[in-house]
């Protein structure tokens, strides 16, 4: 799917209007972004708006995710940190002295 | 106020045009330095003149916005003045345009450097079979500095690709960073303005009320309520007026009378 995000105001009324008129290629649409169909003619769309608002559209690729696309650990993590007790605790301390992956060690690995 | 209209020039802090024909509307956008013709020398209207600088029976007024203003010629400050003048400046060194980018360049398939990839190694095993028989090599080993040549070309254009792209990205995203921040300051300036507005019309809301009164034209239930004129009248009462103001309508006896009223110079058109 195609994740389109705007950044002026024109650009923004353009996606709503395009959203309005292509119903067929937009999955979701959110305040001043939205997630358009991934076919030729999602991109067409987006690639419309692009040329008209440069930069001030941005188009993504967004691929379909699952929890199971995640390695174990990382589930397993957020499974164990969302049952505590204490609510108040920071995952960084939650991990530390359990069998978890502290929070540095996951943001220095990409997916 | 000296006033120049078709080649007549009227001084004096009170000035009756009703037998003219100039509209009230082109003497107002003169008085605010908006127009050169006619030549009007006047002291500098403060902002609220961009509200009831013209008093007419057609206008439409935001009352409590025009009144706020009124209390800024007053020089009134307001616990936000700081935080705004803050804001204002961020939002001025943040003025940027778009970057210039890079052009795209195609991507060069993974499935053709592959390919290439097997080539060479076909070309390198036929070289070495025709060597270990100790036949006729020549054409083999063209063979193969072709597609090795090939290969390395097309790997430093799949090189200069990525980096093309990564550079889009990155400028792309610094410049999308920028208006992002533009937006997130220009929301906080527009909230501090309406509270700064909230405080200023507060603080006058007991004046505006008895100039309310003291103005001619009917007295509503409450003072903002006021009918356009009225309200009008009664913020020019509120505010502070050096310049000339330009009254287009029947409320007062006299020019005379609306400038006493008003405490400020009059054009009546």
């Amino acid at each position: 799917m195609l994740l389109v995000v705007t950044y002026s105001r024109a650009a923004r009324r353009d996606l709503r209007n395009v959203c309005r008129a292509h119903e067929d290629c937009v999955v979701r649409q959110f305040g001043r972004a939205a997630l358009f169909s991934g076919t030729e003619f999602g991109a067409f769309q987006a690639l419309r708006l692009h040329e008209k608002h440069g930069l001030d559209i941005q188009i993504e690729h967004v691929e379909p995710f699952e929890p199971t696309d995640v390695p174990k650990h990382v589930r397993e993590a957020a499974k164990r940190y969302e049952a505590r007790e204490e609510p108040a605790t920071p995952y960084e301390r939650f991990a530390s002295g359990r069998d978890l992956p502290d929070p540095d060690q996951l943001r220095g690995v990409d997916l | 106020m000296k006033l120049r209209v078709a080649g007549t020039t009227y001084t004096g802090a009170v000035v009756d045009l009703r037998t003219g024909n100039v509209g009230g509307r082109t003497i107002a956008t003169s008085i605010r330095g908006q127009r050169r013709f006619p030549v009007v020398s006047c002291p500098e209207p403060p902002a609220v003149y961009a509200y009831v600088g013209h008093v007419h029976p057609s206008m439409g007024l935001r009352t409590r916005t025009a009144l706020a203003a009124a209390a800024r010629s007053r020089e009134y400050e307001t616990p936000q003045d700081d935080a705004i003048a803050e804001c204002r400046a961020q939002l001025a060194e943040l003025e940027s345009s778009p970057p210039e980018l890079p052009d795209p360049v195609d991507p060069v398939p993974e499935s053709t450097i592959d390919g290439l990839q097997e080539a060479v190694a076909t070309h390198r095993g036929r070289l070495t079979a025709r060597q270990a028989v100790g036949a006729d090599d020549e054409a083999a080993r063209a063979a193969l500095r072709d597609a090795a040549t090939e290969l390395s070309e097309r790997e430093t254009r799949r090189t200069a690709a990525r980096e093309t792209r990564e550079l889009r990205r990155e400028r792309a995203r610094a410049y999308r960073d920028t208006l992002e921040k533009q937006r997130r300051l220009a929301d906080e300036l527009a909230n501090l303005r309406r509270s700064a507005r909230a405080t200023l019309v507060d603080r006058c809301a007991e004046t505006f009320a008895q100039a309310i009164e003291a103005v001619p034209g009917p007295v509503p239930d409450s003072p903002f309520d006021a009918d356009p004129v009225t309200a009008a009248l009664g913020v020019l009462r509120v505010a502070r007026t050096p310049a000339p103001v330009v009254l287009e309508t029947d409320r007062f006896r006299s020019p005379t009378a609306a400038s006493d009223c008003l405490d400020a110079p009059i054009v009546r058109c």
